[in-house]
């Protein structure tokens, strides 16, 4: 039961999405889209109307299933009424994928799915930090009938209780309608997560890139041992990372079909869940909003900016409204806010505090993943092969997404410095992680950028006409 | 090459996952803690709080990981590491533990739940 209702989410999030690209019910690259997407628009919705109503109408399961009911019901109708009136989103021309890579692609899958089974049947509880945070705050939300906010006590402020609802309000959810606790909620949540990244990763990549750089990409993400152990270890990194993938893929669809504005809205919708994720997701929103006004500024059209940034904005305003409030009235300080300005001022001249911050995220990246070489030395010199390559188009979904990236990376660095804790402890315990959030979006800005690896012998005859590099730049404006 | 090493890194790490499978660690983790605090945690209510003690040596990482699986085992009760609450769970490690330990933290047993799990009251409760 409890996984049926995590499949209505799913379902809901799909449908929600299939209202807004609707093309017909079939195998298909835009229905891998939908379908990957779909799962973290769905999870963030009904988590987000699940906090709502506990909130609001308190831990009353006839209102909070009339309320995710109303979701599920108007978002399926919604969708079975829309009809097809643009061309799917397909894979862009590309050199073909042999069919030994194409069977390379599914033996990683397939490994990375069993990986994720294998650790979740071993640790159904998840790791540390699920135990000791995500799922423990579910237990609370579930356990506590008029005490929920119990969850958010200072007593217990060593399980963070200021950070936000995403990932303990869907299993707290699954669970109140399920009646019944069961690990296979939060064991569904991360596998949804982490496979739904590598979903968005393949198809976003695939629509821009074609099929070889697509499936390379997401064979990357579910090769990176540590993206997918930490997703079964059930951490809201994952969930987190797939936010700020969504949200910058979106963004990145949005420049290739211009002025269709479903793609900003949706990509404020994501970033809005990033922030109801993990306290980093408030930081991604601000990054976000910098970045795309930096980008179109410098590369892109500025009588777009404030079309677009309006646009944004639309889709924050729901999931932002959700944080504000639960941050505004649930939350007790975090260890941030709750520090000194002096203190922190101490920190920030701390030349020491830098290095050891510097160091670790070195570390991170050329350890990221546990591949068994550093996949920054391979990645490297997989660019070396094949050249990047920016065209005047690619340049502001490209600032977009690396501009993004860059001011995270920077707000990190400045949080671990001004950080009250000892900062070996903090940085050896979770800068890894913080690197992993931000994988799947480098992956895209990487992929992006890098041309299509040659795979096979071009024919003779193609050589005398050099292909396009966006060949698909009919089918541009299709979807708009 | 790109796939072929993100291939053998998955193949790798399966290898060591299946390693630890076979391993026997039922003395710790979720499981062995609910296992644990069974009889316990049918004495909780959303309104219990408790203090929270154990025999572990100051400063054993152990300790810090024995205390949050004890309070994600007894959610939505609140444990909080102090051992002046009016209830105080004993979570030591011998079934039948040594009296001494009670009284070197001033505290007095109320009802062994087994496993080295007692529910105690402080001497001097504030």
């Amino acid at each position: 039961m409890t996984l049926l209702f995590l499949a209505l989410a799913w379902l809901a999030g799909f449908s929600l999405l299939r209202f807004l690209f609707p093309v017909p019910l079939r195998v298909s690259l835009h229905n891998l889209w939908l379908l990957s997407l779909g799962a973290g628009v769905g999870i963030g919705m009904a988590s987000s109307l699940y906090f709502l109503t506990m909130a609001l109408a308190g831990p009353n399961i006839v209102v909070l299933a009339a309320v995710e009911g109303i979701f599920l019901v108007a978002a399926v109708v919604l969708a079975l009424r829309a009809k097809p009136r643009a061309a799917a989103l397909d894979w862009a021309n590309g050199p073909e994928f042999p069919w030994y890579l194409t069977a390379l692609f599914l033996a990683g899958a397939a490994l990375a799915a069993i990986l994720f089974v294998t650790h979740s049947a071993a640790k159904p509880h998840g790791e540390w930090d699920a135990w000791s945070i995500w799922n423990l705050r579910a237990r609370f939300l579930y356990r506590g009938g008029e005490l929920w906010k119990n969850a958010f006590s200072t007593q217990i402020a060593w399980s963070h209780p200021d950070y936000p609802l995403l990932v303990p309000g869907i299993i707290a959810l699954c669970w109140t309608l399920a009646h019944g606790e069961s690990t296979l909620a939060p064991i569904g949540v991360a596998f949804l997560f982490t496979f739904g990244a590598a979903g968005v990763l393949i198809s976003v990549v695939g629509i821009l890139r074609g099929k070889a750089q697509g499936l390379i990409a997401g064979a990357l993400l579910l090769g990176t041992v540590g993206f997918v152990a930490i997703g079964a270890m059930q951490y809201a990194d994952v969930p987190l990372g797939f936010a700020i993938l969504a949200t910058l893929a979106l963004l990145c669809l949005e420049d290739r079909y211009p002025g269709d504005l479903r793609f900003p809205i949706l990509a404020g919708l994501t970033a809005g869940f990033a922030a109801w994720t993990k306290n980093e997701g408030l930081m991604f929103v601000l990054a976000i909003l910098v970045a795309r006004a930096v980008a179109i500024l410098r590369y892109g059209n500025r009588t777009n900016l404030r079309r677009q940034l309006g646009a944004l904005a639309g889709g924050l305003a729901f999931p932002l409204a959700t944080v504000a409030f639960f941050k505004l009235r649930f939350a007790p300080p975090n260890d941030l806010t709750a520090t000194a300005p002096r203190e922190m001022l101490t920190h920030l001249v701390d030349f020491g505090r830098w290095i050891t911050v510097l160091e670790g995220f070195v570390k991170a990246v050329f350890g990221l993943g546990d591949f068994l070489l550093p996949i920054a030395v391979l990645l490297a010199l997989y660019a070396y092969l094949v050249r990047f390559h920016s065209a005047a188009e690619d340049r502001v979904p490209l600032a977009t997404v690396l501009a993004a990236l860059g001011v995270m990376v920077a707000g990190d660095l400045a949080v671990y410095v001004l950080l009250p804790n000892d900062v070996n402890w903090q940085v050896t315990t979770s800068v890894d992680r913080l690197v992993l959030q931000i994988w799947p979006a480098a992956l895209l800005a990487f992929f992006l950028a890098a041309n299509a690896p040659q795979l096979a012998a071009k024919p003779k005859v193609a050589e005398k006409s050099k292909p396009a590099r966006h060949p698909v730049k009919s089918h541009r404006r299709a979807a708009g | 090459m790109l796939l072929a090493v993100a291939l053998a890194s998955t193949f790798w790490v399966l290898l060591d996952i299946a390693g630890e499978f076979s391993k026997n660690s039922a003395s710790f983790g979720v499981p062995s803690y609910e296992n644990r605090f069974t009889e316990l945690r049918k004495t909780v209510t959303p309104r219990s709080v408790f203090g929270y003690t154990s025999d572990n040596p100051p400063n054993d990482p152990v300790d810090q990981a024995e205390f949050y699986l004890a309070q994600y085992t007894l959610a939505p009760a609140i444990v909080t590491t102090s051992v002046q609450e009016p209830l105080v769970i004993a979570n030591f490690h011998a079934a039948n533990p040594d009296p001494a330990l009670f009284q070197a933290r001033r505290l007095t047993p109320v009802q062994n739940f087994g496993n080295g799990v007692v529910l105690c009251r402080p001497q001097n409760p504030r």
